[in-house]
């Protein structure tokens, strides 16, 4: 069992629930930035996915199980889009050319993106997993995550014993976690385009941590997406979490997105604005139907969790 | 506490009620309640409502679709429906009361107000009212404020992925088969229709298992009568195409009001597709013969409609 980008809150997560579960006999877990509290039972490897030593050590560590879990989605700090960009595409390249020496590994579990169906304005309003091609992918994350399907569609062709689920997540979103999502939310004063309200669509942090242990445990071969079932609009999404918003017209926004950083306001990646003009919504019946999982969390009660747990901390630290 | 009765009393007593809440320290939706609690009952309650719907306290189904605000800008429909275009309505019982249905309408116009319309019809005119969902034209939701109103009261992308989910969860679906092509019809080609595409609707139909029921709507071929067309400017706004009609854009948006014709809508007999089996999509002949099938009924009795309805506008 290998878990790449174990250091992340997902990755230490499924890591310490996997070397707890009687299946899963040894754990390892790859990745350069240091754990804080190494979950008990769980092997960490300090390497960069993109280095070739991996390609002599993941066949030496026998494992049968490889989850991916090193998809960058938004740089990090310090990180350039560059780097985001040879993490996700060279990395897994790496990644399946050391899976290639490997004969013992009969699965691979992807966490991947939604954002390869990208935000358009007509588009199905859930989309199902073959429609993946619907539109051309636009923006770089989207070619990126395209070229990481490729790949992983390719070796699957050729290795059919090996099972590759490749996981496509919508936006998470929860108290603890930390994405582009979840800093637009707590920025002071939050750029809205002018006259759009998209459908937002997200998966609680507990639901997408539950979907990939899921996914480990019965893995379908193919795109599977993972999202709360349902949608909120993005108003309905701000006032809930009692948002100030400043409403820009579109030729204004991005100008005015990078003007607003000097206030505290996240980056915001192209993506990610196309997202909150168009919006985006995907079906989520093969989660439930084929993988056996279904979510907790719809889309309005994730958010709904968020809110009252966000409060809950806030009105805790207040009183200590 | 004291009641008001004139508006600008009960306005400054809302007021000063509010910003006594603000300076106390209380939420705006807080304040708002306190403000309104001198207050009449319904006005009251608009408030209490208002504050609500500030919180993000309001209901939206996965498609966007919004009664809350289907039924505040209700008001605006049923004056249009009564009093502005006058419509009279024939056979709304024909449509399936339950279950999938998709209703297939003749169209004109880059505003669905026939969609809207036709909701109306049966919201109203139907032994038991449901609401129906309606595909409105791609471009429609580039626009800002347009797409967020028309996915609220019901609109969905023309997609056919998009009808199929929603008959397969037993929804009643209009569509406007005539497209594109039938929103840029010039005022002379009134209600001649359109070639039907490829039959894309009768597809979606035949999979799902639904059946077609024709609505001819008489009227909305009038509303904005265009004489011309400015494809310069289309391709500047990235629009399918740029109307000119004798307001529009002549008077700037007051040229975006519809003209005030006469309508009728009349509801075919369903035409079952069931039976055929959701295979029968591959039978190109079927398929072509079905949408034949119903742009003729739709076209006829539009003509019909046509004569029985008299001049346009009087």
């Amino acid at each position: 069992m290998l878990i790449t980008g174990v250091a992340s809150h997902i990755g230490s997560a499924l890591a310490a629930r996997l070397a707890d579960h009687p299946d899963f006999d040894h754990v390892a877990g790859l990745d350069t930035r240091r754990l804080a509290q190494p979950p008990p039972g769980v092997e960490l490897i300090d390497a960069d996915i993109r280095d070739p030593v991996i390609d002599t050590l993941i066949p030496r560590a026998r494992v049968d199980t490889v989850v991916h879990n090193q998809i960058v989605r938004r740089p990090g700090p310090g990180m350039s889009s560059r780097a985001m960009h040879d993490i996700n595409v060279i990395g897994s390249l790496a990644l399946l050319t050391a899976c290639e020496r490997s004969p013992t590994i009969d699965t691979i579990v992807i966490r991947g993106s939604a954002g390869i169906y990208g935000s358009e304005p007509a588009a199905p309003q859930f989309f199902t997993e073959e429609m993946s091609r619907l539109y051309p992918l636009r923006t770089r994350f989207q070619r990126d995550v395209g070229e990481i399907e490729e790949y992983f569609d390719n070796f699957a062709r050729r290795h059919p014993d090996v099972t590759c689920t490749m996981l496509r997540y919508q936006p998470g979103i929860g108290p603890r976690r930390d994405s582009q999502l979840t800093r637009y939310l707590s920025a002071a004063v939050v750029p809205t385009y002018l006259g759009f309200d998209p459908r937002i669509q997200l998966v609680h942090s507990d639901d997408a941590l539950d979907a990939l242990m899921a996914a480990v445990q019965r893995p379908v071969r193919g795109a599977v997406n993972v999202a709360g079932p349902g949608s909120i609009g993005l108003t309905r999404l701000l006032r809930r979490a009692g948002r100030r918003t400043l409403p820009l017209a579109a030729p204004l926004f991005a100008p005015a997105a990078d003007a607003l950083r000097r206030l505290g306001l996240p980056p915001l990646s192209e993506d990610f604005r196309r997202l909150l003009r168009w919006g985006r919504a995907v079906d989520t019946r093969r989660l439930a139907d084929e993988v056996g999982f279904t979510p907790r969390h719809s889309t309005p009660s994730a958010v709904q969790d968020y809110v009252r747990r966000r409060d809950g901390t806030r009105s805790a630290r207040a009183a200590a | 506490m004291a009641r008001a009765s004139d508006p600008i009393e009960m306005a400054s007593l809302f007021l000063r009620g509010l910003r006594s809440g603000l300076d106390a320290g209380l939420d705006l939706p807080e304040a708002a309640a306190r403000g309104a609690a001198g207050l009449p009952r319904g006005a009251r309650e608009g408030v209490r409502a208002a504050s609500r719907r500030f919180g993000g306290d309001y209901g939206e189904d996965e498609w966007g679709y919004d009664g809350e605000f289907a039924d505040a800008v209700e008001p605006l429909a049923a004056f249009l429906y009564e009093r502005w275009w006058r419509v009279h309505v024939e056979g709304a019982h024909k449509v399936p009361a339950h279950g999938r249905a998709l209703m297939a309408a003749n169209h004109a116009g880059i505003l669905p107000w026939d969609g809207v319309m036709v909701s109306m019809a049966i919201m109203r005119e139907h032994p038991l009212p449901r609401q129906p969902r309606f595909l409105v034209l791609d471009w429609a939701f580039r626009l800002p404020w347009v797409s967020v109103a028309m996915r609220k009261v019901g609109g969905v992308a023309a997609s056919p992925h998009n009808a199929l989910r929603l008959l397969e969860q037993d929804e009643l679906v209009a569509v406007f088969p005539e497209g594109v092509k039938g929103a840029g019809k010039p005022y002379g080609e009134r209600y001649r229709m359109q070639r039907f595409g490829r039959g894309g609707f009768v597809e979606v139909a035949l999979r799902a298992g639904a059946p077609i029921v024709p609505v001819a709507v008489v009227g909305s071929e009038e509303i904005y009568p265009k004489v011309g067309e400015a494809p310069a400017l289309a391709r500047l706004v990235g629009a399918p195409y740029f109307p000119l009609t004798p307001t529009f854009p002549w008077l700037g948006p007051l040229g975006a009001i519809p003209l005030p014709s006469r309508w009728r809508i009349e509801f075919c007999e369903p035409i079952e597709t069931a039976s055929f089996g959701p295979d029968a999509v591959e039978d190109r002949a079927l398929v072509l013969s079905l949408a034949e099938q119903v742009r003729e009924t739709i076209q006829q009795k539009v003509l019909e409609n046509v004569v029985k309805r008299g001049p346009a506008f009087l």
